[in-house]
């Protein structure tokens, strides 16, 4: 059928470009969630934390990243991410000469803002279900406060944390298919070229969802087996 | 005059697992039948397969002279074949949980007229008036217009006993009524149980409580892995039990 | 007109490009921004009104033991739980609109519009989302809650009617909530099939006046406001029919 023609591996087909984009929306992914984790545990310490300017902080990140479109945030970074940091260069550096952050890694700090707000709220909530018993066991055995915070509260964090941070994945997964408004050649603005090149749109945005399921679903089997890693020897409803 | 219940032969497995194997019973009005055992000996699913909330694999139920039709289905499995049969059964049969199950949305005294107002079809204002009396029967007229959440244990379950009687039941069953609740707690439900009894109902009650079964049970089943080992009134059962199970039972249950 | 005359004079006054924030483009813009609200309310209230009934029935195939039903229903929420909003949106307006069929059947009037198929797309994919959340709804209804109403010989309509929906309506609220957020959201990602709601037009601003920032905050803005009235009447909903789970007196 024609339709294998379209998705042909060669210079014909725009099979192997497709395939392609679905490896940079793999790396932006990646990259994204690695960001937005980061960002997830500045943002929690400042949520729980005493100081209150902190916890207005904290809790201004997440609610405002939450409360708008993904869209927007990636239309400011790309119309002004580039300009900041040149202004920032030029005052803080006093360097003034014109340059082009990589767009790859700006796509991946806007959405990884956006992956960390969601996170934030994931991590957070792992952390207070810690039963506080378990910290006060370590306590009167002698454990030290990194120790505790080593061998006790992250592995316990992670085990809450991980069917959450596994829906933060597959959101973030998603949503690198609004960075093809950057013009970068992942899934989305491949197809869109392809699309356009070829006047077969419908082929090209079928292949772009069954790539996009396929990730989904090769995640979702992936984080099902790291919960049952995580969880082994606990009881589970 | 038909008795309340007869229960011929029944059987009850769960897949490859008989927790019923031949029980029979007949309880005539106004018997309180106490049904004790130990945890796995099939009480509860004996209890259960009255109402069909487990229906039977074998076995015959009659409530009140009628005859609880039963089939099975495509895969073998037993189903009651009318079940407009049942709904109406159900209501002349009234049963109070362990758990309580009082539903969270309602109110307890909309959680008492919900029954005859919606299945029974009676009217409202007489249904509120008749499920107020109730909760002043039980001892719980100053929460009537509050959540089940916000009652403790023991007040939830009096309310449900409240609930059972609403829809005036021919038999009571009672699944294990105090055995979720702390112990400061289980006076008061039996209390209510107790003052039931001696009011005529007939009652059915699968409990661990051996003291309330000495006392106000007419009759006493002993029932052990699925079939009635021993029964009798409650100073045979409880005096001079016969079987070596029993004998076990009742060493191993009564404190002190 | 003296309002917006006057309007426009007070924006005149605020700072602009030589500052830190262009606070008098802000303030000019605002009026454009706003137009793109009434289109934004719009394409969230139809499309989250029409999803409803399309999920309720997509949860009932789900729930129902015939497999043609819950595969169909699976295979619904699988896909459009999987893929990206937009690419679901670009296969509707793109994608379908390509096929010589659909050009000539009755719904091309409908389809060729870029406002119907930013609505068909944003109602098949929250009758996805809320599929799922009417399901997790009703398999949370607590068990015993429904034996004690067969027990008293409630059965059928009456059971699901008195008992088992306003339970699971009441589990499904907070879930339901953050799905109308997250459809608010999801609004802006028709801007990119040309509708002007917000997004579009803050995009537009953008790309002339070259002023990120102070556009998106404007723009954000705006959503975070929609979004705040929509949590208030969820808070609402929830005070309204699950007084018992508010903070004890």
């Amino acid at each position: 059928m024609d339709i294998l023609a379209f998705l042909a591996f060669d210079d014909t087909g725009w099979g192997d470009e497709m395939l392609g984009g679905m490896v940079i929306t793999l790396l932006v992914s990646v990259s994204a969630m690695a960001i937005g984790l980061i960002f997830s545990v500045f943002a929690t310490m400042s949520k729980l934390s005493n100081n209150v300017f902190s916890r207005v902080l904290g809790n201004t990140y997440t609610t405002v990243v939450r409360g708008i479109p993904e869209l927007l945030v990636i239309y400011l970074f790309f119309f002004g991410f580039n300009n900041a940091l040149m202004a920032a260069a030029k005052s803080l550096f006093n360097y003034h000469e014109y340059f082009e952050f990589p767009v790859f890694l700006t796509a991946a700090i806007a959405v990884g803002i956006i992956s960390g707000a969601y996170s934030t709220e994931v991590i957070r909530g792992s952390f207070l279900a810690v039963p506080k018993g378990q910290i006060e066991a370590a306590k009167s055995v002698g454990m030290s406060k990194f120790q505790i915070f080593h061998r006790i509260l992250v592995p316990q964090v992670m085990r809450y944390a991980l069917p959450g941070l596994g829906n933060v994945w597959q959101l973030t997964l998603k949503d690198t298919a609004l960075i093809s408004v950057m013009a970068i050649a992942e899934i989305m603005r491949t197809a869109q070229i392809a699309a356009g090149n070829t006047k077969e749109p419908f082929v090209f945005y079928i292949f772009a969802a069954i790539l996009y399921l396929t990730l989904t679903t090769v995640s979702t089997h992936a984080l099902n087996s790291a919960e049952n890693w995580a969880n082994k020897g606990v009881r589970r409803a | 005059m038909a008795n309340a219940l007869e229960i011929k032969h029944l059987v009850k497995s769960f897949g490859d697992l008989e927790v019923i194997k031949d029980v029979s019973l007949t309880a005539n009005q106004g018997d309180v039948i106490c049904i004790i055992g130990s945890s796995g000996s099939g009480k509860s699913t004996l209890l259960r397969c009255i109402n069909l909330l487990e229906t039977p694999n074998s076995g015959e139920v009659w409530v009140n002279g009628e005859l609880i039709k039963m089939r099975q289905d495509k895969k073998g499995q037993p189903r009651p074949t009318d079940h407009q049969q049942v709904d109406r059964i159900r209501t002349k049969l009234a049963m109070v949980f362990q758990s309580f199950n009082l539903w969270s949305h309602m109110t307890v005294l909309q959680n008492v007229i919900e029954a005859p107002v919606h299945v029974q079809k009676i009217n409202k204002i007489e249904a509120t008036e008749l499920g107020l009396e109730l909760l002043a029967k039980v001892g719980i007229t100053e929460k009537a217009n509050q959540y089940p959440s916000s009652l403790s244990g023991g007040q939830q379950q009096r309310v449900a006993i409240a609930r059972a009687l609403a829809v005036k039941p021919d038999i009571l069953l009672f699944d294990e009524p105090t055995s979720s609740l702390d112990p400061e707690l289980v006076g008061e439900v039996l209390k209510v149980m107790k003052s039931l009894a001696g009011e005529g109902r007939t009652m059915i009650v699968v409990t661990h409580e051996m003291g309330f079964a000495k006392e106000v049970a007419s009759k006493v089943v002993f029932l052990h892995q699925g079939r009635i080992e021993e029964q009798g009134s409650p100073s045979e059962i409880f005096n001079s039990p016969k079987s070596e199970r029993l004998k076990q039972f009742l060493a191993s249950n009564l404190e002190g | 007109m003296t309002i917006s005359s006057g309007y426009f004079q007070m924006c005149e006054g605020l700072p602009g490009r030589e500052g830190w924030l262009n606070f008098n483009l802000m303030c000019e813009k605002l009026p454009d921004l706003l137009k793109g609200v009434p289109l934004t309310i719009e394409l969230v209230s139809i499309s989250l009104f029409i999803g409803l009934f399309l999920a309720l029935g997509i949860a009932m195939m789900r729930l129902s033991n015939n497999r043609v039903l819950n595969g169909f229903a699976r295979g619904y929420v699988f896909y459009f739980r999987g893929s990206p909003l937009l690419v679901q949106v670009f296969l509707l307006y793109y994608g379908f609109g390509q096929f010589e069929f659909v050009q000539q059947s009755f719904l091309w009037p409908f389809l060729k519009e870029a406002y119907w198929c930013g609505i068909l797309a944003l109602t098949l994919n929250t009758g996805a989302y809320t599929a799922e959340i009417i399901r997790g709804g009703l398999q949370s209804v607590p068990f015993g809650q429904i034996e004690s109403a067969r027990a008293m010989g409630m059965s059928g309509l009456l059971l699901y009617r008195r008992i088992i929906f306003p339970i699971a309506f009441r589990q499904a609220l907070p879930a339901y909530g953050n799905e109308m957020i997250l459809m608010v959201k999801g609004t802006s990602l028709v801007s990119i099939i040309t509708l002007m709601e917000i997004t579009g037009i803050a995009k537009q601003i953008i790309a002339k006046y070259w002023t990120p920032v102070e556009i998106f905050l404007i723009a954000g803005l705006l959503y975070l406001i929609l979004n705040f009235l929509v949590t208030q009447l969820v808070k609402y909903l929830e005070i309204k029919f699950t007084p018992y789970l508010q903070h004890p007196k």
